[in-house]
């Protein structure tokens, strides 16, 4: 993966993850890795800011598929903001909002993670 | 009328087809190309947890060969008979509970469960049984549509063929490693072989002990510092040990007669460059100029050689290798009738003949090889040791004398 790299932030407990570039091959599987880092720390709340990324294919979306997993594992919350309409047509048709919450923006994520906990 | 979604899911699909194109023929790894064909997969139809199993046709079991979502991956292996496989309908969909009603479903296919199994898919590349998907729960619908066990299907033989190129390849790869053991071990027995004939002839003169050995080895030191390639090298090597094997026809009584030979005594050693040819152009050797090289070894520069009175460029620098390497060894080993040459003397003679009996090019790079060794430039000494225990022997009086004849060369 030449074109992907994660920046992640904690607010509240509540972990950001602004993953930028291609989501199009297993080097993405970082951002898998890096969820599951934070969530066997026992963060429970997880966002995920898409505004930085560029494309997702199959490979990004089997890696989404293995947070999603993960998240329900560890009976953690999961949150999408800033996502184009073309990835979230995608994650809808393919199940994958049905297991998350889907904002606009990060700050509404952060401000609902707030307020459940 | 068709709706945005099945739209959105037929351009997903399309696209994902070309990501597993564009995955299975990459220039990666083997296994990276099918994780990522799985994952190609696990994507298209958000299935968390799926592994790919590859079908070892000799152990006739199910392997797993590559998994995503899962820590623990102990898997045990699925044996699976050929009447199993028959049963299967190729790169079809099957569903737990169906797979279940087979009888291929037994306590060792409960493993699929412990890969929490939902869709089993075998895959067949031509006829041929290869391996198989298993995917886990979906995210979404628990089921597939029937567009969807169409799209499945198409990826599963993609995937099916790719198992089965690679298995073909690793089967091939396995062949031609066996194959190049086969040939080195026959190359092993051919050299023994080959050692042994020359121990053969040289035993014919009790003077010439290992001669034949030696100037392989002048030889071969020769051709390396030219950089000749390693089949030309082995090449002059077979030709050194061999080169005298017309030998074994002439008299051994003439051989090693301690007298001045007579002139039909000289007439039939001169016959042993031919009759070496003859007997060695009768066998199929995997080096093409051996037997040009051995028939030719007592040609000489200026004509006067034998069997063919070659002379000039006429030699090919295999046969001035050799001609160098065998008269050294010849002068500077005790023959019946006079006693052998010092390093120096030979040198010396060497060099006088340079022109007439030897060629200066060649020659010249003998020399280097020697002064070489003298230096302890090289990775094991193939000319000293003869000279080594030689009462007198001097190296830095070879040294002297190797300067003045390649200044005078050179001059």
């Amino acid at each position: 993966m030449n074109n992907f790299s994660i920046l992640s932030k904690t607010i509240n407990g509540t972990v950001i993850f602004m993953p930028k570039g291609y989501v199009n091959d297993l080097g993405a599987e970082n951002l898998e890795h890096a969820c599951e880092e934070f969530l066997s720390k026992g963060l429970k709340n997880v966002v995920i800011n898409f505004s930085e990324i560029q494309y997702i294919n199959s490979i990004g979306a089997s890696i989404f598929t293995g947070i999603v997993q993960k998240i329900a594992e560890h009976d953690s919350m999961l949150c999408f903001t800033n996502m184009k309409k073309v990835h979230s047509d995608v994650f809808e048709m393919l199940g994958i909002t049905r297991h998350v919450k889907v904002f606009k923006e990060e700050k509404d994520a952060v401000n609902f993670l707030n307020e459940s906990d | 009328m068709v709706e945005k979604k099945d739209i959105t899911r037929l351009l997903f699909s399309i696209s994902s087809l070309a990501d597993l194109g564009q995955e299975v023929t990459s220039a990666k790894s083997f296994n990276d190309r099918m994780k990522t064909a799985l994952y190609v997969v696990t994507g298209m139809f958000s299935v968390p947890k799926a592994a790919l199993l590859v079908y070892n046709s000799n152990q006739q079991r199910l392997e797993l060969l590559t998994h995503k979502g899962f820590k623990d991956t102990a898997w045990t292996n699925i044996h699976v008979k050929a009447k199993h496989i028959k049963s299967f309908s190729k790169n079809e969909p099957y569903s737990l509970s169906k797979i279940k009603t087979n009888s291929f479903y037994n306590p060792d296919t409960a493993a699929l469960e412990k890969f929490h199994t939902k869709t089993f898919i075998p895959l067949f590349a031509k006829d041929e049984f290869v391996g198989a998907i298993c995917l886990g729960k979906r995210l979404s619908r628990p089921s597939y549509l029937q567009s969807e066990k169409n799209v499945l299907k198409v990826v599963a033989n993609h995937i099916a063929i790719t198992l089965h190129n690679s298995s073909l390849f690793r089967r091939l790869t396995n062949k031609v490693n066996e194959n190049k053991k086969l040939y080195e071990d026959m190359r092993h027995i051919y050299h023994d072989t080959i050692q042994a004939f020359a121990a053969a002839i040289d035993a014919k003169d009790r003077y010439t002990r290992n001669h034949s050995y030696r100037v392989a080895k002048y030889a071969v030191a020769i051709a390396r510092e030219l950089g000749w390639k390693e089949k030309d090298i082995e090449t002059i090597d077979v030709a050194g040990l061999l080169h005298d094997i017309g030998k074994i026809i002439i008299d051994s009584g003439v051989i090693n007669k301690g007298t001045k030979l007579s002139l039909s005594e000289m007439s039939e050693i001169k016959r042993h460059p031919q009759v070496s040819y003859d007997i060695l152009s009768k066998i199929r050797f995997p080096w093409r100029d051996l037997v040009h090289f051995v028939r030719h070894h007592h040609e000489r520069m200026d004509g006067m050689g034998y069997p063919d009175a070659l002379q000039g460029e006429e030699l090919s620098d295999g046969v001035k290798i050799l001609a160098i390497a065998d008269a050294f060894d010849a002068m500077t080993t005790d023959r019946p009738y006079r006693r052998k040459l010092s390093l120096a003397e030979a040198l010396h003679e060497v060099k006088n003949c340079l022109g007439t009996q030897f060629d200066s090019r060649i020659s010249n790079v003998f020399f280097r090889v020697l002064q070489k060794e003298i230096n302890g430039e090289t990775k094991k000494a193939q000319i000293l040791p003869h000279f080594a225990l030689d009462k007198g022997f001097d190296p830095t009086v070879i040294t002297t004398l190797l300067e003045t004849i390649t200044a005078e060369l050179s001059a």
